[in-house]
């Protein structure tokens, strides 16, 4: 029997060659199942392969399950986490927070990123994203948000993507950060300490602290609101006693 | 002198030898006889103390049988389970070839590589602990897992 069991166990770590439909999971330190809360700890070098996505994480996986164990509802990892999905998106961070039901994710700790169709996130704290609704938000420091025309870093990033023919774009922002937000476009360097962006009437909003560079050109004042399809902005000051400075500086070839 | 008197020297010789060639394999067979005997009384003393020990755990949940097909005291608790090690319940089951079980505390614990198996669930490991009346079961070492829907 002990022979047989051993034949079996080898084979069956052969047989565990993932099939379709299936997940497949690996942990050099072992499992703890807790069958009344429904979850399980993976612990030490875990990986999980499936067929909507790849989890790496060095430390633990705590998987919660609804009614059987294959039914995996939410992944909380720690430790140099890896997750890729099939729909394009690839989060790394120290905590990642996957929800598979909702597509919720969220990512924790320092240097985190997500990428997903075209867009990358990065922060040195939180990176919320749903994938269904589509609502992100960046919070704590070096918070930034790069799409393939768009450039931004501020300490609160929060807003919603629309996916257009398999590409994310984003449709509202909101930006804040008392130490200054930017926002960079191919033609724009916008300084302030709040933006809104809305995409419908193709807005940008600064509000205090404003500075505006095109160009050679730079504009200071309270209150900016540019049009990103034309990139006509204006600039006005809030107080009667301040004034809107505009700098201009000779192009160096002219 | 009376024929009768005259001793047959070659016939009693071979008498004497007769008696001695039984008396022989009597002491011969009686001998293998004894070593017979011993042998069996060492088959009726088997190095195991249970043979095909059944236990059951109970919990809020379910009832989990556990099966061996042999069982060793380690103290008045403890029971070395060993051969085709078997837990069920109708939820899973767990397949080892040794398994140390505490009756009192119904838990469970191997360092043996391990079976775990539930609907949709396969989980493989080098050992494991069933505790709690079976409501956390700890795989340990190296483990893998694969779940199907």
């Amino acid at each position: 029997m002990k022979y047989f069991l051993l034949v079996l166990v080898f084979y069956s770590f052969q047989i565990f060659a993932r099939e379709a439909g299936q997940t497949e999971i690996t942990t050099d330190e072992g499992i703890e199942v807790f069958k009344k809360e429904k979850y399980y700890l993976l612990k030490k070098n875990i990986k999980i392969n499936s067929d909507e996505f790849n989890l790496k994480a060095d430390e633990l996986v705590k998987a919660f399950f609804n009614e059987g164990l294959y039914d995996v509802i939410q992944i909380i990892s720690e430790g140099n986490v890896v997750l890729t999905s099939n729909k394009g998106m690839k989060a790394i961070g120290e905590r990642v927070n996957f929800n598979i039901k909702d597509e919720n994710i969220i990512i924790n700790g320092k240097d985190s990123i997500l990428t997903t169709n075209q867009v990358e996130m990065k922060s040195d704290g939180t990176i919320k994203v749903n994938n269904l609704t589509g609502l992100f938000a960046l919070k704590g420091p070096k918070s930034n948000l790069i799409s393939e025309d768009i450039n931004i870093t501020g300490n609160l990033i929060d807003g919603k993507f629309i996916n257009i023919e398999d590409v994310n774009e984003v449709e509202s922002l909101y930006v804040e950060d008392n130490a200054g937000v930017n926002i960079k476009t191919d033609t724009l360097d916008m300084y302030a300490l709040k933006a809104i962006y809305d995409k419908k009437n193709n807005i940008i909003e600064l509000f205090d602290k404003v500075k505006v560079i095109r160009d050679k050109e730079s504009i200071v004042g309270d209150y900016a609101r540019i049009n990103t399809l034309d990139e006509s902005y204006k600039v006005t000051s809030n107080k009667s006693d301040k004034k809107v400075r505009v700098l201009l500086k000779e192009k160096e070839d002219e | 002198m009376n024929k009768f008197l005259n001793i047959n020297k070659k016939a009693l010789i071979l008498l004497l030898f007769l008696f001695c060639g039984i008396f022989a394999i009597a002491i011969l067979f009686q001998k293998f006889n004894f070593q017979k005997s011993t042998n069996e009384i060492i088959d009726l003393n088997p190095s195991f103390d249970i043979l095909n020990p059944t236990f059951t755990i109970n919990n809020d949940k379910e009832k989990i049988s556990v099966k061996a097909k042999q069982g060793n005291f380690i103290d008045k608790n403890l029971i070395l389970l060993t051969n085709d090690v078997h837990f069920e319940s109708d939820k899973f089951k767990i397949l080892s070839d040794e398994v140390t079980f505490d009756r009192e505390k119904q838990t469970a614990k191997s360092n043996k590589n391990s079976k775990f198996e539930s609907n949709g669930t396969e989980i493989i490991s080098q050992g494991f602990r069933l505790i709690e009346q079976g409501d956390i079961i700890l795989f340990n070492g190296k483990t893998s897992v694969l779940l199907s829907q």
